[in-house]
């Protein structure tokens, strides 16, 4: 689990500043062009982090997502257009999938912690983390054992469908309050909302790395803002396929 | 004690691989073939792949090699609706599938896509609730059961759908011994029908009484396939099973170490009772004999 | 202050209480017409392992559950009586602060598990407890070598088998270095090997550190050679609490509707075919013990 590429040994921070400054920069574009250079400057951290697959398997998922808005946007606006948009998506979910697949969870809390969020909420969000691939199993489980007994996963129907729903959620909502009672059993029995101060054993650090990072993402940022400004001194960025 | 049959097997798997789409192999070329009417145990460690190969059986999880033939169909063709009207597979969790708001209601749902007509739909929820002693919770919810009536619950509705093959994953797993007792009948009784039985069990000592034949997986292979008493008895392969020896076997085998000479092919507690029943009331009544002259004999000085 | 108090009290009262004390507790569960709990009175001393047995329902989770406080502080509900740990009432001190006192380790580990890496998992409690740095590094090097997981430090539960995890849960537990260890069905959802190396440490551990161990299991055969007490228990009524050679030997142990050992229900019912067995025997080596006086003749 644990990698040593540059990207994941950044301080979590520094990762959540990299997924907000790649979304702001490419808000203030609607061209192709621009937005290019914005996406291909991540490259150079998806394949050093390895990340190269996992990176292409989460943009496929939004393929469904991008014909409609090529479909959407071709049809009342332009094609340029449309594919500026989904660049910028594929920014937007590149740069924050970049930080959710290198983020060590166990920093993640603390990195909420640092930014003033109260312990109880940012450990709620590390325990939401940690057990999302439980619950995923046991949805499977569950799929598994109603089809074992008949049951369809397609129904026809608006009304069908919903009732359909019933025999996968019901067992799944009564395993998750039977599993949380559990986790909380189990926090309790480990001191957890002791009423004495709480010592965080584990710290992160943000260090000289990160600083040069976020100083690149500032640079980036004012670069970007600088360009937007006088776009009209570089017309090749302003290219439309568009007549 | 392997049945040779001469009809078709009702379940063949031929050189079966399967990869999970997260790139665990989970099946590495399985090869079984099982006759009507057997009674088998699928044993093994936690993440041998029993789960996986019993799910194949009724489409849960298609080959990515290989084939399965149900009463020598290929399963690749059959959806899991229909193979599951011939398979029936109880899995460990009954919560997994427990939903309804009566326990009338959750047999029902499980005989909604049989096509069977009004009447026999009834008979059957009244059959099967008579088997399983839930009659009497009939209204109830599923969710004001005891774990052990849930667990019959469970069972109940994949039997009411009367398949041929019933495949029981840990039935016995925090089972009482009144409950366990109550699926061996359970089991016995469909054996009588001519169905075929297969468990998958961590317990030793419960598959050495009562099943004659053992399937034991280890890393996605079939590493033994055989009569119960030959299989759990080598220590290798009970050692690479995370399993144990069973009591009596080890029992059997100290008793011979201490000079009681029990015979070699003693496996199931019925077996070691029997022997010792004669051979303790033969030595008891040596020993009062002895100790009674020993009496007398004190009694002349 | 108030809960430093409170721990002085704690702290004054191991020197001449008993450990844990039930007065007369009763419970049952919030919507629940039956009592969980029934009138129980039990003690438990020091330094002794204890089994809690009896029938699936009978009420062994309920009463693991009084004793740390989650019933009934977490699970509410209706309660009569108390349960006194180190002297203390149950209902007058915090959940965390009795878990010092008891710790728990249950059934299924992957639920016990919090933590997205084994060193933070020990931690956690300790964390909580506010204890300084150097002391959690050094409860966390002691628990891991006690429960012999030095090299799953730094793995994810994902990357654990369900009996490393449940060792990992231990660890987490010891640390906090409680005065008994509770475990209920800790065993059951391991294989049969693991599950008895899980036992054999528990006695380990029990030796080493000289703490009660009370714990509920249905594997008989593994647990009853390592257990010097045992609390019976049915219909939410603790029916006997004794040394572990009078409860074998009486006949509600008999009676009770659980997987008994193997080798004690075969010579229960060679007993009943009328042959001689003063005690009857739990483990092979007392079975051959038994056997012995009838080869010597």
């Amino acid at each position: 689990m644990k990698q040593d590429s540059f990207l994941h040994e950044l301080d979590p921070r520094a990762k959540l500043l990299m997924a907000v400054i790649y979304t702001l920069c490419t808000l203030i574009f609607t061209d192709i062009v621009p937005l290019l250079i914005i996406l291909l400057s991540l490259l150079p951290l998806i394949v050093n982090g390895k990340l190269f697959k996992k990176w292409i398997k989460s943009i496929k998922g939004l393929s469904f997502l991008f014909i409609i808005i090529i479909f959407l946007n071709t049809f009342f606006i332009s094609l340029t257009f449309a594919i500026a948009m989904i660049i910028r998506i594929t920014i937007m979910i590149s740069a924050f999938s970049l930080f959710f697949l290198t983020v060590d969870p166990n920093d993640l809390a603390l990195s909420l912690i640092s930014m003033k969020i109260p312990y109880s909420i940012a450990f709620s969000f590390s325990l939401a983390f940690r057990f999302i691939p439980t619950i995923a199993i046991e949805t499977e489980n569950i799929k598994d054992a109603q089809q074992s007994r008949g049951y369809e996963l397609q129904a026809s129907g608006i009304i069908n469908q919903v009732k359909n729903l019933f025999p996968l959620l019901v067992p799944l909502i009564i395993c998750s309050i039977k599993r949380a009672f559990n986790v909380a059993e189990a926090l309790e029995s480990r001191a957890f909302g002791s009423n004495k101060k709480r010592t965080h054993y584990f710290t992160i650090k943000f260090t000289w790395k990160d600083w040069i990072f976020t100083s690149y993402l500032l640079l980036l940022l004012i670069f970007m803002i600088f360009i937007r400004i006088n776009l009209n001194l570089f017309p090749f960025l302003t290219w439309s396929m568009d007549l | 004690m392997i049945q040779t049959s001469h009809h078709v097997p009702v379940i063949l798997v031929k050189n079966v691989e399967y990869t999970y789409p997260n790139k665990t192999i989970a099946l590495r070329g399985i090869n079984l073939k099982i006759a009507k009417g057997e009674f088998i145990a699928i044993m093994g460690k936690n993440g041998a792949g029993k789960s996986t190969l019993i799910r194949t059986f009724n489409g849960l999880i298609r080959p990515s090699k290989g084939n399965v033939f149900v009463k020598g169909e290929n399963a690749q063709k059959h959806t899991i609706a229909e193979l599951s009207s011939v398979i029936g597979l109880i899995f460990q969790n009954p919560l997994h599938q427990l939903f309804s708001n009566t326990i009338e209601e959750e047999i029902r749902f499980s005989l909604k896509n049989l096509n069977l007509d009004k009447n026999e739909i009834e008979r059957r929820i009244n059959g099967t609730l008579e088997i399983f002693n839930l009659e009497k919770y009939r209204n109830r919810s599923p969710l004001n059961l005891s774990g052990g009536e849930t667990k019959k619950l469970a069972a109940a509705s994949i039997m009411c759908r009367n398949p041929e093959i019933l495949v029981f994953d840990e039935p016995t797993l925090g089972q009482d011994a009144k409950e366990i007792e109550f699926f061996i009948n359970l089991i016995r009784n469909e054996l009588s029908k001519e169905k075929t039985i297969i468990v998958i069990t961590h317990n030793v000592e419960f598959a050495i009484e009562y099943i004659p034949r053992v399937i034991l997986m280890a890393d996605g292979n079939i590493i033994a396939d055989g009569p119960t008493n030959e299989v759990l008895t080598k220590e290798m392969l009970i050692n690479e099973s995370s399993l144990v020896l069973p009591q009596i076997y080890q029992f059997n085998m100290a008793l011979n170490l201490i000079g009681i000479p029990s015979p070699k092919n003693v496996y199931s507690k019925k077996q070691m009772f029997d022997f010792l029943k004669e051979y303790m009331k033969k030595n008891q009544a040596i020993s009062r004999r002895v100790f009674n002259n020993g009496i007398r004999l004190s009694k002349c000085f | 202050m108030l809960s430093i108090y409170i721990e002085l009290k704690v702290i004054l009262a191991y020197y001449r209480m008993d450990l844990i004390k039930f007065n007369n507790f009763f419970y049952r569960y919030k919507g629940n017409q039956d009592y969980a709990l029934n009138d129980i009175n039990i003690t438990i001393p020091d330094n002794k392992f204890i089994l809690l047995a009896g029938e699936t329902g009978s009420g062994k989770t309920s009463l693991i559950r009084c004793l740390n406080g989650l019933i009934p502080q977490f699970y509410p509900g209706y309660y009569k009586g108390s349960v006194e740990i180190g002297g203390v009432d149950t209902t007058s001190i915090s959940i965390a602060n009795l878990s010092t006192t008891t710790g728990i380790v249950f059934q299924n580990p992957e639920n016990q598990l919090i933590a997205m890496n084994v060193e933070h998992e020990i931690a956690f409690g300790l964390e909580n407890l506010g204890i300084d740095r150097e002391v959690i590094t050094e409860r966390i090097n002691q628990s891991v070598m006690l429960t012999e997981i030095e090299h799953l430090l730094h793995k994810t539960p994902y990357e654990l088998s369900g009996g490393e995890q449940q060792r990992v849960a231990l660890a987490s537990i010891l640390a906090l270095e409680p005065k008994i260890l509770v475990l209920d069905e800790p065993t059951g959802l391991l294989d049969p090997s693991v599950a008895k190396k899980i036992l054999l440490l528990l006695q380990k551990i029990q030796e080493e550190k000289g703490m009660t161990i009370l714990i509920s299991e249905h594997r008989m055969d593994l647990v009853l050679p390592l257990v010097d007490e045992i609390i019976l228990m049915k219909n939410g009524k603790v029916i006997a609490h004794d040394t572990k050679e009078h409860i074998i030997n009486s006949k509600r142990f008999i009676d009770l509707n659980i997987s008994h050992p193997i080798m004690f229900s075969l010579f229960s019912d060679l007993r009943k075919e009328g042959i001689e067995i003063k005690k009857l025997p739990t483990s092979i080596p007392e079975a051959l013990e038994l056997l012995k006086d009838f080869i010597r003749v």
